[in-house]
């Protein structure tokens, strides 16, 4: 296989391929006809997944930096390159990308009914700019697909959605978008930084690494950084989009939202987050307040969910639930811990992807989602029970499942740094029981005693195409993820030793009492340049420059 | 060749493309009185793009190409000294073909628009290449006077173009509201102009830099001065408070008026604005900085936050504008090259953007201004998906969203912010862009995500020729800007180099 | 994967032969034919369900037909399902003969694939054989045998025939997944497959809404053990960098005892195997699993899975002999659900009921066994518990179906399993009659029975151990000691009470179902049969050495003197160490005197006269059917009937705050504040926009006022 991909020379166009095919798809679909748009849409994105399946061992599982990488100049004069690279930890993020916007798209053939074109155009648009996301290694290109990302998920949501669809995506845009933005200061800052501290106009990846910045500044970057995530995985309280994004948005849009949306909050965390302000990330109060909202993420939303009549609903919150065992994982800063958030991140978009499609066909069939519409399912569906059952349990992190490997190392990882705060997270295996588990009983057990339920076809073989690849995948990475681990572990110790290091500057410096402030001494004198108001000049603060006559002389 | 001013002829060859503008305009007028409105209605085709009206904006346009050729021609140029009245530098041709682009596409928009409201072409084409040349003369303008002079050119021709339409009510009374304020406004600009004078002993910005540097010119006055001079740009480039016009005089005026106003005049008085003062005043920085920082601000929160309630698309744009403004006083605020260069790239884009946009409005508008609610633009996207494109690009780009030209000069403005460490104002800047989401957005879904109310609601939209060939550059340039800015950016980055270099404490300020 | 996969077929890997020349044969196996038998049954159901699923659709249900003319759906099952485990129990014997000959000192591990590995922790799927999985193995293959073969005629009616057998093999495959795992990690794995299971097969009939309950009830109640269970293996990693049993409980020795690293550890693992096993608080699950069916119960509500827990503490039995705190909760949480349990029982009619109680009340017993350092003991009770148990379930079972059809034939709704319904039924079906008498005077402890030496050798360790002189809180093992025998009485009389309530005495089922009350089937008698010979005979293989020269050991004729005992003496060897090294040695006399044997004599006598009282009582009671019952219950009875109303306590302390705390966290902090705060930065942004275009009145001098508002302001920031 290797010599394979080898010999057309793989490894040096795959990633650019990635991001430009599903563009390409984008004019294909436009132009076939109405009725060829979906098939069309799907066996390009089929055909992109194959492509995508090269990098599994086009992949070197022993290096842990960026791989496959290319650049180009794209705007010289501010140093912005069109430069993409792939590392253990985006790896699998691009497959499961591919993967599920394949599934997404023919998971929507009966569900989209109107414009169709536009619809799938826009889906592969989405995916060229979320395998943009995840492969992009220069800050610049990173954010203009990170927003991006954002324009076909709103007309996605707002178009083919349901009664508030017009609310849910303009609250999913500007929530978003608030956090990107801040962000985009945060990046022109580094940029600024570098031009100033390295005398280079940069916005690579790897150079910005290189730039010196104070405990005060990372911490101010960190925040700008983390917001833009936060409000992405979503992390409490910065949540309530998701929900309603989630029931209004289209099953496909759903889908790829859960699946892929999510992930690229986390995965921001470990790209950006953690290596480009070590000293803040592992600053004991930053990463308790993470943990904290982690945890708080776990129970909270899952109390929430046990108690949502809408079937859609509950899954949604349930995503929140999930993403803060990523949290959690990512910020105990330990090996396990963070290769459990991916193994979740991965899990979650099979598994919250495959509980999405299924509510899908429960919509398509019965025309509505409230939990207490249905019961006795089984009866007349039960493939659809067992498939929909199966899903539940690898949801809930049942062990030989997908869900548990990642939930079991996210929280082992955590209770090796922060035992209390793992110890509370892992009563969220309780509360997964008690949101999942009535919700499967009402729907698909207890009496057929609806009429119209008693008509409910049961999978159809598309249907089935569909759902087996997950299931199988569920259980497969539930009892081998050795695979996956063996492929994420060097990028993610690579992530680990920078934090480490910073750690460690930080405790020659001061007692660890206060590491944020402890480089400030640091012979670099930017301490100045924090970015706070106050860092306006000449006068420090424009409030009293206002006030205060500051004649020329 | 090399511009030595101690000659006439040089003079002139340094105000070639303005004469042009200007005797062009001459012949406009004369073409467009020779036939009376009778005979332009009854010549008048079903198609708007040719014949009757149309005739006279085809000419205006040669017109403008015209000058645009000498505008390049220009770049020949090569001038001695930087102390003549008149600059012969990037900065300038740069703001030129600005200008010239705008009038141009205005020219383009405006032929459905005439024909429509039955104006009287002759003028109104005149019109818009003698504000153009007003625009030009302040964009060149090395001497306060000349300011004025440009300014006043620029503006009177406006003012005649907001109240064109006798048709609509609304006209009058916006020309009328402009020109009251524009009075009042201009009174202020004068008396600094003066007091500057008093202070520092010339009109002239070289010598202005120069007594200011030195420290010589009394503090009070100059003080005074930059007050009133801001008060004065302030006005023209609508900050607030200075903006109450704005509104009322962009939704009366016609639709092909407005977006030449909301851009063009606008990015004439932002030229203006930054050589008088990044050049002029820069050794007084610390004087109006803080001015301009509250300025900025200011307008950026309060612009956004009123268009966030406007449901006349029209006046959203309006009110968009003058958010505009507030960015681009941001680069004001910054005053260094990287800034500098941004403004230029930005007004470009906006430009274009805008004028796209107010494009679309005129083409969705009915006879007599109608159509102008956001709830007429329903379902509009599937009825007219072309079109509806365009306009939602046109949105993105004005919103600043990746991928279109408005993304990039926002960009190069934080740059710019960035270089003078204005991070407090450009987190303002991001914050504000986000409401302005909002209302952008609003009319994408409406345009989208609404049912139409009625069957034909959107058959009426015509859109004629010379707007598509509008359209189209517009689009084009958004979207080329957006994602390939090299070129335009170093020809912006290029067109100021050593613009400020008179002061060198603005070196300085950035690093 | 694959060439694990096959691997684990030819019981390859790279088992450690050489230890003490034990050759495993197809371990490997003995857990992948169940989980074959799952597959295959599991296809046949999805096949069956679809059929019929198309026959609802149809309006109507799809008729089963009679025995002879049945689908494939319907025959196949019951050759795969028992035959599977026929096969595993085979092959498990082979290695069970295999150990016996080979004197293994170390478990040997059978490493397959690697099942998670980070870099900083690895954990096999391996298989893990030594003389306590091989009892496991021997108890959850050979009963779970006899009872798949006694389901066979149990369910043969059940339209859901190959689903059943799919869950019941998949069961088998996850309890021998807990049982055969090298690590805890592996345990973790069977144990919650085993829970889920479990929920599947108490929710069976899934139409029927409690029974649905019931199955998630246990779920959730089980999860908080696990999640017990999870801490207790974060710890054990977090200090051993590992979860394989071989390296932790080597490095275990090194554990300060009774340290607090180690009780906390020990007790976290309480904590699941309080869930798992049906310990105070967390039994409430198991009596509501009597709702699925009866092989069910027997299978896993009596002779595996609740007794996963014990097996745990047993595996765990360094750890919990280093910590004596531990321990000594271990054994109060057991002797005191003895008791509690026992009591209950008294005034159930139920008879599923009645037997749920009494496996609560044994798993106590099991628990106060490994809680006083006798892990030996534990397992032996399991073990012929394991033998009883299932029969009394099973022989309830035949009952229950035996009164079904008798209600069915003349369309009665009358509940089946009250056993005020009961009565006389030895004429009906005797066979049943007398092994269900076997099996209760083997739980009520009647020499020579199996119960009597598990159950006496449990009550006279905790008296040893209390009376050791290094013993931490000996007056409370006394007092274990003393609840222990009470709770042995009660067993005694509610045991008698339920036989005689179901067989002796004139009948109450009616006299038109009389009729139709029959012995059950071969197919099911047989297996309640050879447990019968196990539940005399089992417990001869552990006869304690002070009992067997005296006359309950009969004089020496019963063989094999603590043979488990040394049988599993590898396994608690460690944990033995320990205890001689802190407890010294154990004590030789009960609290108030008198030696073993004397207690056992006492004990069994005790239990003996109680029989043969309650039987004059019980029998003496005027039992009436349920139709024509109304006997007010009032004072202790009323509250022994409604169990304490725990459930009651639970769900107004612990169920409906939650779901009321949710119910706020979803419409008020969600909604109202969180969103609140959103939607408000929206209002108030444009309340602020609309406020300010308040200016914009339209008149000039407005405007003109307002210009010159900002002038006068840019003055006064200038100039002031």
């Amino acid at each position: 296989m290797t010599a394979l991909l080898d010999s057309i020379g793989y490894a040096g166009w795959a990633l650019h391929a990635l991001v430009w095919l599903p563009v390409l798809g984008v004019g294909l679909v436009l132009w076939s006809a109405e009725a060829q748009a979906k098939t069309m849409a799907f066996w390009w994105s089929v055909g992109v997944f194959v492509l995508s399946l090269g990098l599994w061992w086009a992949f070197d599982p022993a290096e842990g930096g960026m791989q496959m990488q290319s650049t180009a100049p794209w705007i010289p004069a501010w140093g912005v390159n069109y430069s993409l690279g792939v590392d253990g930890i985006s790896l699998f993020m691009v497959m499961l990308t591919t993967f599920s916007t394949s599934i997404a798209i023919l998971g929507s053939f009966n569900y989209i009914k109107t414009r169709e074109r536009s619809f799938y155009a826009l889906m592969l648009l989405l995916e060229a700019a979320v395998v943009g996301v995840f492969v992009a290694t220069d800050l610049f290109l990173f954010y203009v697909f990170f927003e991006l990302t954002l324009v076909p998920m709103y007309f996605i949501v707002g178009i083919w959605g349901g009664e508030r669809r017009i609310y849910a995506a303009i609250k999913f845009f500007l929530y978003t978008a608030f956090g990107s933005l801040l962000m985009l200061v945060g990046i022109l800052y580094l940029f600024w930084k570098a031009k100033t501290m390295l005398g280079v106009a940069t916005f690579a990846y790897a150079d910005l690494l290189q730039v010196p910045l104070t405990g005060t500044e990372q911490l101010w970057l960190f925040t700008a950084f983390a917001l833009a995530f936060s409000v992405k995985v979503p992390v409490f309280p910065l949540h309530t989009w998701l929900p309603d994004a989630h029931v209004e948005a289209p099953t496909p849009g759903s889908v790829i939202l859960a699946a892929v949306l999510l992930k690229m909050g986390t995965y921001g965390f470990l790209r950006f987050l953690l290596p480009l302000f070590p000293i803040a990330a592992q600053h004991p109060t930053v990463v308790t307040t993470m943990l904290v909202l982690g945890v708080i993420g776990i129970l909270y939303t899952a109390w929430v969910a046990a108690v949502q009549p809408d079937a859609k609903k509950l899954v949604a919150y349930t995503s929140v639930a999930h993403m803060g065992f990523v949290v959690l994982g990512v910020f105990a800063l330990t090996v396990n811990g963070i290769q459990g958030g991916l193994v979740v991140m991965i899990s979650h978009g099979i598994s919250t992807g495959a509980l999405f499609l299924l509510l899908g066909m429960l919509y398509e069939r019965r025309h509505t989602r409230t939990i207490a519409d249905f019961g006795g399912i089984a009866r007349v569906a039960p493939w659809f029970a067992t498939a929909f059952v199966i899903t539940a349990l690898a949801s809930i992190g049942l062990p030989g499942t997908s869900g548990f490997v990642g939930e079991f190392l996210a929280l082992m990882g955590t209770f090796e740094t922060h035992p209390t705060i793992a110890m509370v997270a892992t009563l969220g295996v309780i509360f997964a029981a008690y949101y999942m588990l009535p919700m499967v009983q009402t729907v698909f057990f207890n009496k057929l005693d609806k009429t119209e339920n008693r008509e409910m076809a049961d999978l159809t073989s598309r249907e089935i195409v569909i759902l087996a690849p997950l299931v199988a995948l569920m259980i497969v990475i539930g009892w081998h993820p050795t695979p996956v681990l063996e492929r994420m572990e060097p990028s993610v110790r690579v992530v680990l030793e920078r934090v480490e290091a910073a750690r460690e500057a930080n405790a020659t410096t001061t007692d660890g009492a206060a590491p944020a402030l402890a480089y400030d001494d640091a012979p670099e004198g930017g301490s100045d340049s924090a970015p706070e108001v106050s860092s306006d000049p000449p006068t420090a603060d424009p409030s009293v420059g206002s006030l205060v006559p500051s004649d020329g002389q | 060749m090399e511009l030595d001013f101690s000659r006439q002829l040089h003079f002139f060859w340094a105000l070639v493309p303005e004469m042009i503008l200007c005797a062009w305009g001459m012949v406009v007028l004369l073409a467009g009185v020779s036939r009376s409105q009778k005979e332009q209605d009854d010549t008048a085709p079903r198609d708007p793009s040719f014949g009757g009206g149309a005739d006279m904006g085809w000419l205006a346009l040669v017109g403008v190409l015209v000058a645009a050729v000498a505008n390049g021609w220009m770049y020949g140029l090569e001038e001695i000294g930087r102390d003549g009245m008149i600059a012969v530098d990037g900065f300038r041709l740069f703001a030129n073909w600005i200008f010239l682009l705008a009038a141009a596409l205005t020219i383009l928009v405006s032929f459905a628009y005439v024909y429509r409201q039955r104006l009287q072409a002759g003028e109104f084409y005149g019109l818009i290449l003698f504000s153009t040349a007003g625009m030009m003369f302040m964009a060149g303008a090395r001497d306060l006077i000349v300011v004025f002079l440009g300014l006043e050119v620029m503006s009177i021709a406006v003012y005649a173009l907001t109240a064109f339409n006798r048709r609509d009510r609304r006209s009058a009374e916006a020309g009328l509201k402009y020109f009251l304020l524009g009075a009042f406004a201009t009174g202020f600009f004068l008396y600094g102009i003066t007091l500057l004078y008093g202070a520092t002993g010339s009109t002239n910005i070289a010598e202005i830099a120069r007594s200011v540097s030195s420290g010589q010119a009394p503090p009070t006055l100059l003080t005074l001065g930059i007050a009133f001079l801001t008060i004065g740009f302030g006005f023209k480039v609508s900050a607030v408070p200075f903006h109450m016009w704005t509104p009322d005089v962009y939704e009366g005026a016609p639709a092909p008026v407005t977006a030449f106003m909301s851009a063009a005049v606008k990015a004439a008085a932002f030229v203006a604005f930054l050589r008088v003062f990044m050049v002029g005043l820069d050794a007084a920085y610390d004087t109006w900085y803080p001015l301009m920082w509250w300025l900025a601000a200011i307008t950026m929160v309060a612009a956004n936050m009123i268009a966030l309630v406007q449901s006349n698309v029209k006046r959203m744009l309006a009110y968009s504008s003058i958010a505009h403004a507030g960015y681009l006083l941001v680069a004001v605020t910054a005053a260094n090259e990287t800034a500098a260069a941004g403004m230029l790239f930005y007004l470009l884009v906006y430009t274009v953007m805008n004028i796209g946009a107010f494009a679309i409005v005129i083409g969705v508008a009915h006879q007599a201004e109608e159509r102008l609610q956001v709830e007429d633009y329903a379902g509009f996207g599937w009825a007219q998906p072309t079109i509806g494109v365009l306009l939602t690009i046109f949105l993105l780009s004005l919103a600043g969203f990746p991928g279109t030209g408005g993304f990039m000069g926002k960009i190069y403005l934080l740059q710019g912010a960035a270089d003078a460490q204005l991070w407090f104002l450009s987190v303002i800047l991001v914050l504000t862009t986000i409401a302005s989401y909002w209302y952008y957005l609003r009319v994408a879904w409406f345009m989208w995500m609404k049912r139409q109310m009625t069957e034909d609601q959107h058959d009426s939209v015509i859109v004629p020729l010379p707007m598509r060939v509008a359209l189209v550059t517009a689009v084009v340039i958004v979207i080329y800007t957006g994602f390939f800015p090299s070129a335009a950016l170093d020809f912006a980055r290029a067109s100021v180099e050593g613009f400020g270099a008179m002061s060198g404490s603005m070196l300085g300020l950035g690093q | 994967m694959t060439a694990s996969l096959t691997a684990l077929v030819q019981g390859g890997g790279q088992a450690a032969a050489e230890a003490g020349h034990f050759e495993p044969f197809l371990p490997g196996l003995v857990v992948l034919l169940p989980l074959l038998g799952f597959v295959i049954n599991g296809v046949l159901a999805l096949q069956h369900a679809r059929a019929s699923a198309d026959a609802v659709r149809g309006g109507s249900e799809l008729a089963l037909g009679d025995s002879a003319s049945r689908p494939a759906t319907h025959t196949l099952p019951t050759w795969v399902g028992p035959g599977v485990m026929l096969a595993a129990f085979l092959i498990t014997l082979v290695n069970f003969t295999r150990m016996l000959g080979a004197h293994l000192e170390e478990p040997v591990v059978v490493h397959y694939w690697t099942w998670i590995a980070t870099g900083t922790f690895t954990v096999d799927a391996a298989i893990q054989l030594d003389q306590l999985s091989m009892v496991m193995m021997m108890v959850v293959t050979g009963v779970g045998f006899l009872i798949h073969v006694f389901s066979v005629g149990y369910m043969k009616e059940d339209p859901g025939y190959p689903r059943y057998f799919a869950y019941l093999n998949l069961f088998v495959f996850f309890m021998l997944v807990l049982v055969m795992g090298s690590s805890y990690a592996l345990m973790f794995v069977g144990w919650e497959g085993v829970g889920l299971c479990s929920y599947l097969l108490i929710g069976y009939w899934f139409s029927d809404r409690e029974k649905a309950d019931a199955g998630k009830k246990a779920f959730i109640v089980n999860r908080i053990g696990d999640a017990g269970f999870l801490i207790a293996m974060f710890l054990v990693f977090s200090n051993f960098g590992s979860l394989d049993y071989v390296p932790v409980f080597h490095d275990a020795e090194g554990l300060a005892y009774a340290g607090g690293l180690v009780t906390a550890i020990t007790l976290f693992f309480f904590v699941g195997a309080i869930g798992k096993s049906a310990q105070i608080p967390l039994y409430v699950w198991l009596p509501d699993a009597m709702a699925g069916p009866t092989p069910v119960s027997a299978l896993i509500h009596a002779a595996t899975m609740v007794t996963a827990g014990v097996y745990l503490v047993a595996r765990s039995s360094v750890l919990f002999a280093l910590a004596p705190l531990s321990s000594a909760v271990v054994a109060g949480i057991g002797v005191f659900t003895a008791l509690f349990a026992a009591t209950i029982a008294l005034k159930q009619n139920d008879i599923k009921k009645v037997l749920a109680y009494s496996t609560v009340s044994q798993l106590g017993y099991m628990f106060l066994g490994v809680g006083v350092g006798a892990y030996a003991a534990g397992i032996f009770h399991l073990m012929t518990h394991a033998f009883f148990k299932a029969l009394l379930f099973m022989g309830s079972g035949a009952v229950i179906h035996s009164m079904h059809e008798a209600y069915h034939a003349t369309h009665s709704h009358e509940d089946p399993q009250d056993m005020r319904n009961m009565g006389g039924l030895k004429d009906a079906m005797p066979i049943t009659w007398a092994t269900m008498w076997v099996a209760t005077l083997a739980i009520a402890g009647i020499w020579p029975f199996a119960g009597f030496f598990s159950k006496d050798e449990i009550i006279w360790q905790t008296a040893a151990f209390g009376g050791a002189e290094g013993a931490a809180y000996s007056a409370l093992y006394s007092l274990y000691w003393v609840i222990a025998l009470a709770a042995a009485m009660l067993t005694a009389f509610y045991m008698t009470r339920m036989m005689v309530m179901t067989f002796h005495g004139t009948n109450r089922t009616g006299e038109e179902e009389k009729k139709h009350l029959h012995e059950a089937p071969a197919v099911m008698w047989v297996p309640l049969a050879v447990l019968a010979v196990l539940s005399v005979f089992g417990g001869w293989v552990n006869v304690p050495e002070a009992l067997r020269s005296a006359w309950v050991g009969g004089m020496g004729i019963l063989p094999m003197s603590e043979w488990l005992h040394h049988w599993l003496e590898p396994v608690t060897l460690a944990a033995h160490h320990v205890q001689e090294e802190h407890l010294g040695e154990l004590a030789h006399s009960a609290p108030f005197g008198g030696g073993e044997v004397l207690w056992a004599t006492i004990s069994t006598a005790a239990a003996a006269v109680v029989v043969l009282v309650s039987l004059r009582v019980v029998a003496a009671q005027r039992v009436v059917p349920v139709a024509e019952d109304e006997t007010e219950l009032r004072g202790i009875a009323k509250v022994l009937y409604n169990k304490y109303y725990v459930d009651e306590f639970y769900d107004r302390v612990v169920v409906q705050p939650v779901v009321r705390f949710s119910r706020f966290c979803w419409k008020v902090i969600d909604a109202v504040v969180i969103d609140g705060v959103v939607n408000a930065v929206g209002w108030a942004a444009k309340a602020f926009g609309w406020g300010v275009s308040m200016f914009q009145t339209g008149t000039v001098n407005t405007y003109a006022f307002i210009l010159t508002v900002g002038v006068l302001f840019i003055l006064g920031a200038t100039l002031l």
